[in-house]
C-alpha cells in the first residue's frame, strides 16, 4: 500500500486533547496541594466537565477519526490488532480502550467530584443533590480514583513511547499538527461548522449543570430566622 | 454508723470517677463535636471572605472560636483503641495516629500554629489576608485528613 500525508485529527480534537492535559495536570495538582487551591480544583474540574461534554458530543459529530463508532474497541477489533491483522487508522483497538478508560475514570471523577466535600470548607457545588452521607463515600472514592486516572495517565504516556522508540510510529506530531505522513487510509471528513457549534452548546449546558446554577437559591436569611446575639 | 460508711464508699467512688479518663464512646463524640464546630466555622470565615460583605466581627467570633479549640488540647480524647468505636458515627480516626506519632505530633503543631495565626489576622479585619490564611489553616487541616483520616 502506498503511504501519503492525511489529515488525522482534525482541530477542535486536537485543541481539546491538550487543553484537557493542562486542565487534569492543574486538577491533580491543585487536588494534591489543597489549601486555598482547593476552590480552583473545583474551578478546573468545571472546565474538565466542558471538555469532556464537548468530546462526547464530537464523538458523534466530530470528523472521521474522532468518532467514537469508527474506533469502538470491538472485541473482534481487539482480537485483530493482538493477532496482527488491524489495519486503519486513528485509534487502534488499544489505544481505544485507553481513550474510553481515560473517558471513563474522568467521567467518575466528575461526577463524584461535584458533589464531593474536603471535610473542612468546600463543597463540589452539586454536593446539595446527594447530602452528607454521600457526599463523604463519593469523596473517598474521588481520592481513590485520583491515583487510578494518574496510572491511566502514565500507561498512556508510556504506550505513545513504546510506540515511538520500539514500533517506529510517532503518534505525538499528528497530535500537534494534525497531520500524519505516513497514512494509509483516507483523510478526515466531517465535523463542519454546525457541528461544532452544537458540541459547543452541550458543552455549555453541561457546565451550567454541573456548576449548580440552577439549584434553588438557599433561601435569603428571612428577618424571621433571627437567632440570639449571643 | 453503716450508712456513714456507705455514703463515703459513694463519695469515693464519684470522686475516683470524675478524675478517671473520658470514656472512649464520649471521647469520640466530643472530637467529632469539636471538628464539626470547626467546620462551622471555617464556611462562615470562607463566606465572609467570598461573600463581598466582609463582616469583620463575624470573622473574628470564627477564628476566636477555632483558636480555642485547636488549643484545648485535644489530644486528650485520643485515647489508645479509639480508632475503632462509635461517637455521634463511626470514628474516622486511622491507628497510625498512635504509631506514627513524630509526624502526628507536626500537623497537630502545624493546625495549631495556623489556627493562632488565624485568630491574630482576624483581628487584623483585613479581608484578603484573612482569605489567606484560610487557606493556610484548611492546607493543615488536610495535612492530618490525608494520612490519618479514614476515608469512606
Amino acid at each position: 500500500m502506498n503511504s501519503k500525508r492525511i489529515r488525522l485529527w482534525d482541530l477542535p480534537t486536537r485543541l481539546f486533547h491538550w487543553s484537557l492535559v493542562l486542565c487534569v495536570a492543574a486538577a491533580v495538582i491543585s487536588g494534591q496541594v489543597g489549601g486555598k487551591w482547593i476552590d480552583w480544583h473545583g474551578k478546573i474540574g468545571l472546565a474538565i466537565v466542558g471538555l469532556v461534554a464537548f468530546r462526547l458530543a464530537w464523538g458523534l459529530l466530530g470528523s472521521t477519526y474522532a468518532r467514537f463508532a469508527q474506533f469502538f474497541p470491538t472485541p473482534g477489533r481487539i482480537k485483530a490488532y493482538l493477532s496482527g491483522q488491524w489495519r486503519g487508522e486513528g485509534h487502534n483497538p488499544l489505544g481505544a480502550l485507553s481513550v474510553f478508560g481515560l473517558l471513563g475514570v474522568l467521567g467518575v471523577q466528575l461526577l463524584t467530584g461535584l458533589v464531593a466535600n474536603d471535610d473542612i470548607a468546600f463543597r463540589g457545588p452539586l454536593y446539595d443533590l446527594v447530602g452528607n452521607d454521600w457526599s463523604n463515600r463519593l469523596s473517598g472514592l474521588h481520592h481513590l480514583l485520583a491515583n487510578v486516572l494518574i496510572a491511566l495517565v502514565v500507561l498512556h504516556l508510556a504506550a505513545i513511547a513504546f510506540y515511538g522508540h520500539v514500533k517506529k510510529k510517532k503518534l505525538l506530531k499528528p497530535m500537534l499538527t494534525g497531520w500524519k505522513d505516513d497514512g494509509e487510509g483516507e483523510s478526515a471528513t466531517g465535523g463542519g461548522i454546525v457541528a461544532l457549534v452544537v458540541a459547543l452548546l452541550f458543552a455549555a449546558a453541561a457546565v451550567y449543570g454541573a456548576s449548580g446554577a440552577w439549584l434553588p437559591e438557599p433561601p435569603p436569611p428571612p428577618p424571621a430566622a433571627e437567632t440570639p446575639s449571643w | 454508723m453503716k450508712s456513714k460508711l456507705l455514703l463515703s464508699l459513694l463519695a469515693a467512688t464519684l470522686a475516683s470517677s470524675a478524675m478517671a479518663q473520658v470514656k472512649p464512646e464520649d471521647a469520640i463524640k466530643f472530637r467529632q463535636s469539636g471538628y464539626g464546630f470547626m467546620a462551622w466555622n471555617m464556611g462562615r470565615i470562607k463566606m465572609n471572605v467570598e461573600g463581598g460583605n466582609f463582616n469583620k466581627e463575624e470573622v473574628i467570633k470564627a477564628a476566636n472560636a477555632i483558636q480555642a479549640i485547636a488549643n484545648s488540647g485535644m489530644g486528650a480524647l485520643y485515647l489508645p483503641g479509639t480508632d475503632k468505636g462509635k461517637g455521634w458515627e463511626e470514628t474516622r480516626a486511622k491507628s497510625n495516629i498512635w504509631t506514627d506519632k513524630e509526624k502526628m505530633g507536626k500537623v497537630a503543631t502545624d493546625f495549631v500554629r495556623e489556627a493562632n495565626e488565624m485568630a491574630k489576622v482576624a483581628a487584623g479585619g483585613d479581608a484578603a489576608a484573612v482569605g489567606n490564611q484560610l487557606g493556610k489553616l484548611s492546607g493543615t487541616c488536610k495535612g492530618c485528613h490525608d494520612d490519618f483520616k479514614a476515608k469512606r
